[in-house]
């Protein structure tokens, strides 16, 4: 995996040869030119996230073969992203995003977007690097995490090229840790736990936050945890952009494409 | 009309196929007490032999894999399957911690060659612990943890720092096969997260550790768990130690959280020889370590000396 982004040129730098070790320039246009290991130079086309459209992000955590056939079962749609998660990661590491960002790129025939959910809460950056070299397009940190070691992970995931994304789980109150942050993260989580919610019903996701923090700062909102139909239905009403489900896909995953399909729907 | 020819033809290929079977069965056969043949006769043989013995109508798929057989082979195979699901993958973690020493916890961070030789140069100690630190597990997955077991002296004890924020059970199981002795959870993560961790702990015969690394007071932590951690980690994070200086290790809880609780406590965050001392002091039973044995080098082994030396 380690021969797949080497080194990020800018548009400018492409005629000089030279290399590039600080920040890469972040271009407006979805495009980005890499240069492999061989030295071929190659334009690149990745996902950014659109403002205004609605994504359904779906998070594997089965073993490797069944994620494989899981992904191949999806339907190729710009609106599905998808999440490597976090026992995943832990079980198969930086390989195990690699192959299914490969996996997702040769079904949809252009570069994917695959979210790792590393789930940072020290020293973050060996981790979002090594995500980012295996083709990972954002990487998660815990909202719990020191500040500082938040504002690090930020600065380093823009450094990789990478989208940040913050998981307010456990957080009584997102917005104070969002006004010490600068820079802010491109993504912030709000979730409700899987073994909360296994344990303790009462526990809600917190819709109410979506629109408080949305009006605030710049940032897209993603919501954790949804499992029904009517979960997801209420998250997008909420003016979620992302809703990410896990459970569904998870306890039944041959009905992988009726599922994603009746979900995408949900998700206009 | 068939010509009499053609009859003796028809009657050669039969006869000359029969001979065919009747030598590929000589060179297969089973002799009287010898072993059983090839791993796949083998499963040829217990998959006939379980078609045979299912009741008629049902499916052979729905019948347990632990029906009694009756032919030799089968037995044979039986018994030997069996002890194989007794007998897990990796050697069963024996190594205990005992409250009544003091351990020096070295945490594996870089890559899994550097913790290959670093493990290599340290002198074998029961008063060391191996931990696979969470970047490499992150990284190279729950290879990492393998490859510290396996590089690992003998009775060494291995601890994943998975930092379990969710989905506790799944990840304790992850680690038990990898062949850990110990795995920790967040104590910032659910409560529910941690009583399910520390459940699945015991189950497996891990030991569990609560890193309270970012937590107020471990000590309320504490009092609302169902059941108590084997080690609780005070912990101060990297990011926190190098840009902000002023917050300290909290060895004040030490004593506090010890003279409740029944437990070992560990620290981590420092990395000087007068951090440890000072951890030490304070009553601290494990003191983890990981920036002067970030990367091997000749000073690994003097290091580690130094370290267990001011570690009584």
């Amino acid at each position: 995996m380690s021969t797949f982004r080497i080194r990020v040129l800018s548009k400018d730098e492409i005629g000089t040869k030279t290399r590039v070790y600080g920040l890469p320039v972040r271009p407006e246009a979805n495009w980005v030119y890499y240069r492999y290991a061989n030295g071929q130079l190659s334009k690149y086309f990745f996902m950014r996230l659109e403002k205004r459209k609605c994504y359904l992000q779906i998070a594997l955590n089965r073993s490797l073969p069944e994620v494989r056939q899981m992904i191949a079962s999806l339907p190729p749609s710009d609106r599905i992203i998808i999440e490597v998660g976090t026992p995943f990661v832990k079980v198969y590491g930086s390989s195990g995003i690699g192959m299914v960002y490969q996996c997702w790129s040769a079904k949809l025939g252009r570069p994917g977007y695959v979210v790792a959910d590393l789930k940072c809460m020290d020293r973050g950056y060996t981790e979002v690097a090594a995500a980012a070299a295996a083709g990972a397009s954002a990487a998660t940190c815990l909202g719990l995490a020191p500040i500082e070691t938040i504002s690090e992970f930020i600065k380093h995931c823009a450094a990789a090229g990478i989208d940040s994304t913050v998981d307010m789980m456990n957080v009584e109150f997102p917005f104070e840790v969002l006004q010490k942050l600068r820079p802010l993260p491109d993504i912030v989580v709000l979730h409700r736990g899987v073994d909360e919610h296994d344990l303790n019903r009462e526990r809600s996701i917190p819709l109410h936050m979506i629109r408080r923090i949305k009006g605030t700062y710049p940032v897209t909102i993603s919501v954790a945890g949804c499992e029904t139909f009517r979960e997801v239905t209420s998250t997008v009403f909420n003016d979620a952009d992302i809703a990410i489900v896990w459970r569904p896909f998870y306890e039944e995953p041959h009905k992988m494409a009726e599922l994603a399909e009746s979900f995408l729907k949900v998700v206009i | 009309m068939a010509s009499p020819i053609k009859v003796f033809e028809v009657f050669t290929t039969i006869f000359n196929f029969a001979i065919f079977f009747f030598i590929v069965r000589m060179i297969f056969r089973k002799k009287k007490g010898a072993p059983a043949g090839s791993p796949l006769l083998q499963f040829l043989e217990k998959i006939s032999q379980q078609a045979r013995h299912a009741p008629k109508g049902a499916p052979t798929s729905t019948q347990p894999a632990a029906t009694p057989l009756k032919t030799p082979i089968a037995l044979a195979f039986s018994s030997l399957s069996q002890k194989t699901a007794q007998m897990p993958l990796v050697p069963v973690p024996t190594a205990k911690l005992q409250k009544s020493k003091q351990y020096l916890q070295i945490a594996l961070n870089s890559t899994l060659d550097d913790a290959r030789s670093i493990i290599s140069r340290l002198p074998p100690s029961d008063r060391i612990i191996l931990e696979a630190g969470t970047p490499l597990i992150k990284i190279y997955g729950a290879e990492a943890i393998r490859t510290v077991r396996a590089m690992a002296w003998p009775g060494a004890y291995v601890v994943a720092d998975a930092k379990t924020a969710d989905l506790a059970e799944r990840e304790v199981e992850m680690a038990a096969t990898a062949g850990a002795n110990g795995i920790t959870c967040l104590g910032v993560a659910r409560v529910e997260t941690i009583d399910r961790f520390i459940a699945a702990c015991k189950q497996h015969g891990l030991d569990s550790m609560v890193d309270m690394m970012n937590v107020e007071s471990p000590h309320m932590l504490l009092r609302q768990l169902r059941a108590l951690p084997d080690v609780v980690v005070l912990h101060r994070g990297v990011d926190e130690t190098e840009f902000s200086k002023e917050k300290q290790i909290p060895y004040y809880q030490i004593k506090q959280i010890r003279g409740s609780y029944n437990i070992t406590v560990a620290v981590a965050g420092g990395d000087t020889i007068r951090e440890v001392q000072r951890a030490v002091f304070n009553d601290a039973n494990i003191v983890v370590v990981w920036k002067d044995f970030y990367s091997s080098s000749v000073d690994t082994v003097t290091l580690a000396a130094q370290f267990l030396k001011e570690i009584k």
